[in-house]
């Protein structure tokens, strides 16, 4: 790197802000930039696996990218890829062995999922688009900001599936009581959860219809054919 | 010393590096968390088998006391190893060891040299022994397990657990819901002679009033008979087994 | 216990790497712009899968999991090395797609030039790393059951491309609104397809049903001519 400004940019300047918000909205991960989408549908029938699966890839993402944004002067271009490999699969693996022994049931809801957050788009792509031209603190903020994006989308698909499918929310039953013959409040006049909900098949739905809302409201994003 | 970092020497150098160093990290990782996964494991199972007697979740067992209540209940020593004819072919704690998913999916395993294991348990209030079989077999998505927990007599079905991977939530998964493993309580596994009495899963509501029915799951039909076949093609081995124990 | 044709069946229908698990999503829902790259793109999958999870499989027995390492010596047989297969199965995928590269790129360069950088994106596409992640989580237990595995899948994952590749040729000619246009309808359509082949589910793989009803009823009926006797 050529060089270093003197003085170093507020830790949260408008621009570092923006590496924040932008995947939330404008550019998020999973609906804009079509990335990490194999998780976002098989880790959303309950809100809980929903919220671990995120922190998980938030902590993949910001330590990948603060990791190889350090030695981005150092790796050689040649081994890039596989360095940067390297460090995603590493910590990935920290992160499954982590869960395997403080949470062992949701550790075994996750099950492959967590291995195949080392394949999860979003993660390479930041690394290698950002972390590897950038410096540590906006690296840092770049892999918050998608991770915040990433787990927005996968908590709201969540709470439709959860809600709708199981009547629950983290667990906690919102509209009564379902199981047959202690049915209370809504199950009581004939409610029933929407089991489809809870297959594969309405994550897919749901995505495109989230889809649909995002691009009706900014019609930058509608494709030409 | 300028050091070029596109040359082949630092190249290698910088890959044989990082390796080592992930390396080390990911092995004392795994080294020191092995003990806290060993007892998750271990303690899973515990709960599994305590619940095929009795609700755990009534009983204040968690995982935080679940090693301490299980030997409560189980005696470990007088656990005993059955062969696929019935016969005993080991007794003690390494009953609790035989892992016997792992057993059940392997192709390289002949029948006669599978373990089954069967595990002798106390009723803290009654006194009365139990027994408790660990069963496995294959639902619509996934497999299937569960302990049957057997009375003094060693017929009466006391109590079962089932449980499963990757069953279809609300239909074949329901097989771990109260509503449907209290359906087989109080039903006899042998007839007086000693002779298996097989099970049918039925969608007949039939299973109320006949003893060797269980009524099945609405809409969830083949995980329920996933179900009758494990536990028909389980209790048949352990049944000769305690056939031969009577007769002696 | 299944069959090894129980879970090749299955690894196409009803546990459709698609439309049950959702691997292999980016490249699916990029490639299918077209029939014919969805067909190149769907053909290297199944190579590459049916070539990566056997030799993952070796890797798996014969290395890293417990006691795996037994054949070297008694003093390996302790040796847990599972904590490494991420890096290991994922380095065995990132190598065989460099060679499936390779040779596409020499055979037929028309299609290296279609795929473009899909080709070496296929290392990093769920569905590979999935089925070597699946393969060990099932631990199949012969190497044919590991392989019949992975080419169903393959197989599966084709079948889902190459169909929403033509419907998606063909959607161009129908009014669909604006901001469902493209990305939006793919992912309806592609959860309809899912709902599709959930009918698959039902289906009984092998003789082994009629013959226990047979038995029970027999049973029944015998215990029902005591009783009456009696």
């Amino acid at each position: 790197m050529s060089a270093d400004k003197k003085s170093s940019e507020p830790l949260f300047s408008k621009k570092n802000k923006k590496l924040i918000t932008d995947p939330l909205t404008d550019n998020n991960p999973v609906t804009i930039q079509v990335l990490g989408i194999c998780s976002a549908l098989a880790i959303t029938v309950q809100v809980n696996q929903a919220i671990v699966m995120s922190l998980s890839v938030l902590f993949v993402i910001i330590m990948g990218n603060w990791i190889v944004s350090l030695l981005r002067n150092l790796i050689p271009s040649r081994i890039r890829i596989i360095v940067q490999l390297l460090v995603v699969a590493s910590l990935v693996i920290i992160v499954d062995q982590v869960l395997a022994a403080f949470l062992p049931d949701l550790s075994a809801k996750l099950s492959v999922f967590v291995g195949l957050i080392i394949t999860n788009c979003i993660i390479m792509g930041r690394l290698e688009a950002f972390a590897m031209a950038n410096k540590p603190w906006p690296s840092i903020l770049d892999g918050f900001g998608n991770g915040l994006g990433y787990g927005a989308i996968l908590i709201l698909v969540a709470v439709f599936r959860e809600l709708f499918g199981s009547g629950t929310l983290m667990g906690i039953p919102i509209f009564g009581n379902a199981l047959p013959g202690e049915e209370s409040g809504l199950y009581a006049i004939g409610y029933q959860n929407n089991n489809l909900m809870i297959l594969p098949p309405m994550a897919l739905i749901i995505v495109g219809i989230i889809i649909w809302v995002q691009r009706s409201r900014n019609k930058a994003l509608i494709e030409e054919h | 010393m300028a050091l070029n970092k596109e040359s082949n020497g630092f190249t290698f150098g910088f890959a044989i590096v990082l390796v080592v160093v992930l390396g080390v990290i990911l092995a004392s990782l795994a080294e020191g968390l092995k003990p806290l996964k060993e007892k998750n494991v271990r303690v899973k199972k515990q709960i599994d088998i305590l619940s095929a007697m009795m609700d755990v979740e009534k009983e204040g067992i968690d995982r935080t006391n679940a090693e301490t209540e299980f030997s409560k209940y189980v005696d470990l020593s007088q656990a005993v190893i059955l062969n696929n004819a019935g016969e005993e072919v080991a007794r003690g704690k390494e009953a609790f060891e035989v892992d016997i998913k792992k057993e059940y999916r392997d192709k390289n395993l002949e029948e006669k040299d599978k373990k089954f294991p069967l595990f002798i348990a106390k009723d803290k209030k009654s006194n009365e022994t139990r027994y408790i079989i660990p069963v496995v077999g294959k639902g619509l998505w996934g497999p299937i397990w569960g302990y049957i927990c057997l009375e003094e007599d060693m017929r009466t079905i006391q109590g079962v657990s089932f449980d499963h991977k990757t069953e279809t939530p609300g239909l074949g998964a329901e097989i771990n819901k109260p509503f449907f493993m209290d359906r087989w309580k109080t039903s006899q596994i042998s007839n007086d002679a000693g002779d298996f009495q097989k099970y049918e899963v039925v969608k007949d509501n039939s299973g109320s009033t006949d003893p060797s029915k269980v009524d099945g799951i609405t809409g969830g039909t083949i995980t329920s008979k996933g179900v009758e076949e494990m536990v028909n093609r389980s209790l048949e081995i352990y049944s000769n087994y305690f056939k031969n124990i009577n007769s002696k | 216990m299944e069959s090894t044709l129980d879970i090749f069946v299955k690894a196409i229908f009803s546990e459709n790497m698609i439309f049950a698990y959702f691997l292999g999503m980016c490249s699916y829902l990029a490639v299918s712009k077209t029939v014919k790259t969805a067909v190149g793109l769907g053909a290297a999958v199944i190579f590459v899968l049916t070539v990566t999870v056997p030799v993952n499989f070796l890797l798996e027995n014969y290395v890293l999991k417990a006691g795996a390492l037994e054949w070297l010596g008694a003093e390996y047989a302790e040796l847990d090395l599972s904590f490494l297969s991420f890096i290991m199965y994922i380095a065995v995928v990132a190598s065989i797609v460099q060679l499936v590269e390779m040779l596409v790129e020499k055979f037929a360069p028309a299609l290296y030039g279609a795929l473009g950088i899909f080709l070496p994106l296929i290392a990093v596409n769920c569905s590979i790393l999935g089925g070597a992640l699946f393969m060990q989580e099932r631990q199949y237990s012969t190497i044919l059951d590991a392989t019949a595995f992975s080419l169903g899948s393959g197989i599966g994952w084709f079948i889902a491309i190459v169909a929403i590749a033509a419907i998606r040729e063909k959607l161009r000619y129908s009014n669909v609104p604006g901001p469902l246009r493209g990305l939006g309808i793919t992912f309806i359509v592609t959860g309809l397809m899912g709902m599709a082949f959930m009918s698959f589910m039902g289906i009984k793989y092998g003789e082994e049903a009629p013959k226990e009803e047979v038995e029970t009823v027999t049973t029944m009926i015998e215990t029902n001519k005591e009783n009456n006797i009696n």
